[in-house]
């Protein structure tokens, strides 16, 4: 394909950008409970894959933490069981924090990638020109 | 000092200057003509810019998932606009040289 570093690049944005779908998504429940007859809410990963060849990469599945959660004793809790127990997810915001940061930098420096790409292929160009 | 004399045009060289420009079906040699590679890249600029407008305007309607998917499209048919002017530009040039020859 013509301009194939722009393309690849658009494969790491867009890998970046689900990532930081996932990072979202595990950061707004963090504090969701859940009854303990059910799951927890499972923080969700996404799975990176590289393409063959120089495709660039690609998302292959999402993997999920723990059901179980953390079991926390909240008896006021209108979700809680006989015993006084809701579910909590079993996230580590420290943990998603620092992915944030990841899949933020990640896309930057895809995008950064698109626009070198974009100015490299103007100066091929600009030879001759003058 | 000698200058070398210049020697009589030959049938070869008349062949190779009668072939028609806009031949599809390209040179002697069987490697694509001028004229076909430039429609080729007619079509692929085409492409590209009727990709950019979609994807804006399913940006502007709230259909886009990726946002950088309708950037990088603009790219390409920005870079793909810029190389077929650069080709056309050589062309142009060249063709102008040869009118400027005189005899």
């Amino acid at each position: 394909m013509t301009f194939d570093a722009i393309g690849v690049a658009g494969t790491g944005l867009t890998l970046h950008r689900k990532w930081l779908d996932a990072i979202s998504d595990n950061i707004a429940n963090i504090n969701t409970a859940s009854p303990t007859s059910g799951p927890a809410f499972q923080a969700r990963y996404v799975e990176a894959q590289a393409g063959e060849g120089t495709s660039g990469v690609y998302v292959a599945g999402a993997a999920f933490g723990s059901a179980e959660g953390r079991m926390v004793y909240e008896p006021d809790n209108p979700l809680a069981d006989a015993k006084g127990y809701v579910r909590y997810p079993d996230i580590d915001l420290s943990s998603q924090m620092g992915q944030l940061i990841m899949a933020e930098r990640g896309y930057q420096a895809n995008a950064a990638v698109v626009d070198r790409a974009k100015e490299t292929y103007q100066a091929a160009l600009e030879i001759g020109r003058s | 000092m000698s200058i070398a004399p210049i020697g009589p045009v030959g049938p070869s060289a008349t062949n190779a200057a009668a072939t028609p420009l806009t031949s599809s079906t390209g040179s002697a040699s069987g490697a694509p003509g001028f004229a076909s590679a430039l429609g080729g890249a007619v079509d692929d600029l085409q492409q590209a810019q009727a990709t950019s407008d979609q994807l804006n305007i399913k940006a502007v309607t709230g259909g886009l998932d990726d946002i950088h998917d309708a950037t990088i499209a603009a790219t390409r048919a920005q870079v793909t606009l810029e190389l077929f002017s650069t080709v056309r530009n050589k062309a142009v040039d060249a063709f102008n040289e040869i009118m400027r020859m005189q005899a």
